[in-house]
Parts: structure tokens; sequence; C-alpha cells
């Protein structure tokens, strides 16, 4: 039996912004996937045998079935579709889910789409509202809360217990916006001292305006297909240094951050996806063997808690080896390079597909001269839902 | 704080043509109108086999459940134990408690009239209720400043009417 492992045949995105009002959901689905195309080096899309939709929110676009709207605008019909959703955890847990389609033999190729209209379409403290929904409705929503409270109180644990501090996690603020500096698709780049975000407007007490991430429109496109299909298919294939989507890994936790008292302080679900994909890839010691990463830095201290539970450095110490440069763009593993969610951007349903993107963009060597990482071999996504309610981790790795 | 490197869209879609060598494909459907929709509906929205925690906050008393088999005591009430897959029964709680972790909220969700009412910042307590085994997140009443974890509190009941029958609680200190 030939290896199923499923390779990236091409990828696109579109810039993310606070507002492509020049664009309405669909229009940023067609850039995305147009790119995508021409990255893969197909002339269409007839050969793709499978599509999948990645988007979040039926809210925020007034539009059920999506998926099927999609799918028909790209031309893909009657090849089936399917509309995979697992809120912030969406574009990942939609690679994820073509991951398993292909390596099944349901298909060959499959092209995985994302899109989102989070920015301006509705107004910020709408959005939030809406965003809260996700929560458990009439237990911590009702009561007045929020995303940022239920991050900053984890947070708070984590600094009372292991002594980390606001000028740690201000340092991943500080850093994956830089970082945004040298991706023309970022959203908002910025120069910022630790004092800025220091200072900057209280959100969710310990959190402040500039520990949080973005709202955005966007779009991310990703075509996988086995070997054969893409030696057959694709003129770019034999060109570029062959990437497969080689693990795949998911945990989940509890809705409410109470139920899972008394570990407060990390993602036992992220934990869990880190572990399982870390032994699908023969992975032993992640900071060793791990050349890039994107975690999902929807606030600054999530980073940190990120890089303790994807087991880069022990639980505790995320805070001191963030704020050592570890993980900085000269560190010994560069995380957020594309300027992570903070800086690029999240397009909820794009977010995933777009850091899964980034990595294979540094292990095809094709990011912009500032931001590539040499002798990348493999990657790392981290995304997650709710707070770290559904987490997925996938990894990437150059086959030559 | 500097924001000069902060581009605009526009900027950036030059750079990105300047990058990639081409010219804007889509020149000919540039033209945008944006217009406003509204969408605005009630639902009825049954509390189902929770009800009797937010009937009984009426009668100013405090439920949650207990497991019979493993015995774990879950305020927010659990009809069914998520760790035997038992059906729970109802158990009263004193109402005190302790403050596990909190966060200030400048920006709470303005979700109900409830929340409207309340004076911004509001204190989003995690408490862990004597006998209980899982922490039960609500406004806690008090100074910000001096909120902290470890801080005794109590179970306050509130008067009919209000829009969520959550409300109909809240936490504040306990002076012992
Ligand atoms: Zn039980």
């Amino acid at each position: 039996m030939t290896d199923r492992t499923p390779m990236v045949i091409g990828v696109g995105l579109t810039p993310f912004a606070s507002n492509r009002e020049d664009c309405n959901v669909r229009d940023l689905a067609v850039e995305a996937v147009l790119d995508c195309v021409r990255d893969a080096g197909i002339e269409n899309l007839d050969a793709v045998e499978h599509g999948l939709t990645s988007y979040e929110s039926d809210h925020f676009n007034r539009q059920m079935t999506l998926g099927a709207i999609l799918h028909d605008t790209l031309g893909l019909n009657p090849t089936p579709n399917v509309r995979v959703e697992g809120g912030g955890a969406t574009g990942a847990l939609a690679l994820r889910t073509a991951w398993a389609y292909v390596k099944s033999g349901l298909c060959d190729s499959i092209l995985v789409y994302g899109c989102e209209t989070n920015g301006k379409s509705i107004a910020s403290q709408t959005a939030n509202q809406l965003f809260a929904l996700s929560a458990d409705v009439d237990w911590e929503m009702m009561v007045g809360g929020t995303y940022t409270a239920f991050y900053a109180a984890m947070m708070r644990v984590h600094m009372e217990k292991y002594g980390t501090k606001r000028e740690q996690f201000a340092h991943v603020a500080v850093r994956n916006r830089r970082n945004a500096a040298a991706n023309p698709y970022a959203q908002r780049p910025m120069e910022i001292s630790i004092d800025d975000v220091l200072n900057s407007r209280s959100i969710a007490e310990p959190y402040t305006l500039l520990d949080c991430s973005l709202l955005s429109d966007g779009a991310a496109a990703l075509l996988l297909a086995t070997e054969d299909w893409a030696r057959q298919r694709s003129s770019r294939f034999a060109e570029r240094p062959p990437v497969a989507f080689t693990a795949t890994g998911c945990g989940t936790d509890t809705m409410r951050l109470g139920d899972r008292y008394p570990h407060l302080t990390n993602f036992a679900g992220k934990r869990a996806a880190a572990q399982q994909a870390y032994r699908s890839a023969g992975i032993t010691n992640p900071l060793e063997e791990i050349d890039v990463a994107e975690l999902y830095d929807s606030y600054s201290g999530v980073e940190i808690q990120a890089v303790e539970d994807l087991g880069f450095v022990p639980e505790g110490q995320g805070g001191p080896a963030v704020a050592d440069g570890i993980f900085d763009h000269d560190g010994a593993l560069p995380v957020n390079t594309s300027g992570g969610l903070l800086g690029r951007g999240a397009p909820v349903g794009a977010t995933g597909i777009a850091q899964a993107i980034e990595v294979v963009q540094q292990l095809w060597g094709e990011v912009i001269p500032e931001r590539q990482i040499h002798n990348a071999r493999r990657g790392l996504t981290d995304t997650h839902a709710g707070i770290g309610t559904i987490c997925v981790v996938n990894i990437f790795e150059r086959q030559d | 704080m500097s924001e000069s490197r902060v581009t605009s869209l526009v900027e950036r879609k030059n750079m990105q043509a300047k990058w990639t060598g081409e010219r804007d494909p889509w020149e000919a459907f540039r033209q945008v109108e944006v217009i406003t929709l509204e969408l605005t509906q009630s639902y009825r929205h049954s509390l189902g086999k929770y009800s009797r925690f937010f009937l009984e906050l009426e009668n100013g008393r405090f439920l949650g459940t207990r497991c019979p088999t493993c015995h774990k005591v879950y305020a927010p009430p659990r009809p069914l134990c998520p760790d035997c897959l038992s059906i729970t029964a109802w158990q009263e709680l004193p109402g005190t408690g302790t403050v596990q972790t909190f966060s200030v909220m400048h920006f709470p969700s303005l979700v109900n009239d409830d929340v409207r009412r309340l004076e911004t910042p509001i204190t989003l307590a995690y408490v862990l209720l004597d006998g209980g085994s899982t922490l039960f997140p609500h406004v806690l009443k008090t100074a910000p400043e001096s909120v902290h974890i470890g801080m005794r509190v109590k179970v306050a009941y509130a008067e009919s009417p209000v829009q969520h029958p959550i409300h109909l609680m809240y936490f504040v200190p306990l002076e012992e």
C-alpha cells in the first residue's frame, strides 16, 4: 500500500484586515482559493475531489449553509463538501479532518478553505457578545463574563503559583506585533515597548488592550493530496521541497474554567493534543525537534501557557523562557513568525489554516527573507477553542 | 507608542502588488456598496433540569448537586455526573466559600439589563463553595482593589424581577 500521508500541494491567503469592506465573505474565500490554485500549480479545481469549508460563525455572516454557497461559488459541484466548526480551533480542526479524509482513502485530494468577516461587520461590543455565546451561556455569559476575563482569571493563578509577571507576557505582545512588520499580509504590525503594553487600557485585569488579539476579516486556503495525485496534477510539486502533514492531535477540556479546579493554570486539552501528535510524529524532545511554530496567542499570556503545555519548557517556566527570547525570531524555537493572532490577525475559520500556511511556507523557504527561518524542517501549529476547550496540534515536515 | 510601522490595507495591497509584480486582477470589481441589516429575536429558553437551582434562589436557598456514586458536589449543578454518568441529587449548600481566582472586567458582556445595571468595573469571581467540588463564577460586589485569592465570600440574594434568574444571586464579602 502506498503512503497516504497528505502532502501540502498549495496555499493561498488574503491579507488580514480589520475591515475588508470591498469584499463579502464569498469574495474573500475566492481570493484565497485563487491564490491557492496558482500556488499549487494546477490549472483549475477540476481534479480536486473534495471540499472542506471552515468557518465558525453563522451570526457574523447572517448566512447559514455557507459551506454549500462557497462550494458552489468556487465551482466545486458536484464533488462532496463538509463544513467543520470547532470555535477558535475551527481551521486546525478542518485540516485535521481533511488529514483523516485523505489518510482513509475517502479522497486523494481535498481543498480546505476558511473565511470569516469578524472585523467591522458588527460593532466590537456586539462581536464580543457573539463570541461570548461560545461560553456556557446560562452560567458564564449571563453574569457578564467575557473570554478576556476567563483567560485573565487563569493567568492570575499562573502568576500567583509560578511567579509569572505581566512584563513576561507583555514580551509576547511586543514580539508578535514586531514579527508582523515582516509580513505584508498582517493586519496590525506595531513597534511598541513593554511599558506600552503595561500602560495600555485595562480590559480584564491583568490583561490590557495590547495583550488582546484582533478581530479580522480574511480567508485562507490549503490544498492537501496524496503524493501520487500531486505528481500527476501539480506542476509545482517537484519544484519545491516536499512537505507532508505528518501528524495531528486533538484534546478537549471542560467548557467552564471552574470545573477544572484545582487545575486552573494550564490547558490540559492542549497537553493531550500535543502528546498525541508527538507520539504519532515520533517526537520526544519538542524544543529540539521542532524548528518553527505558530502558537495560538489569543492573549499574550496564552503563549506562555502554550509553550508549557506543548512541552517546550516545564510547567511554570514559560514566563522566564519567553522573556529570555527563546521563542523570538533569532531564538532556539521561533514562534509566531507571521505575527500571530496579536499581529497578523484572527478571522476565526481562517486562523488555523493561516497558521499552517505560515509553517508550510517556512518549510518551503518561501516567506520574505526578513522573516525566513533557515533550514526549518519540521513545524507545528497550536490552535484552540474557548479557554483550551478544544485543542488541535498539527505537525508538518519536509520529506526530502 | 509608535504606530509609524502600521500600514494601511491599501498600502499593503500595493506592497503585495510590488512583491508579486502584478496589477489588481479585480480592478473592474472595486465599486462597493455597504448596507445595514437588522436581526432581533426572542428565544423561549428552557432552563430544563437546571431549573430548580434558579427557582430555589427565589427562596434564598443555594443548591448544588451531589453524585451518589463518587460524591462530587457540583456548583453550578450538573444533573449528570460526567465522571461516572450517575444521575445526581440536589444538595443545599451554606452559600459561603473562598475566591480561587478572579478578574476585574472593565468591559463586561452587556447581555441583559441585569449586567447593564451593575457598576463597572465588575469583579468576576470563581468561588469554591464550602461543601462544593467545583468553582462557581459570578459577580463579587465589593471594591475591586480589596479582592484577593483566598478571600472569604458568601452568596447574597437579590429581589425579582431580573431578566435572567442567575442574577437572583451574587457574591459579597463574608464578615467573619
Ligand atoms: Zn460521579
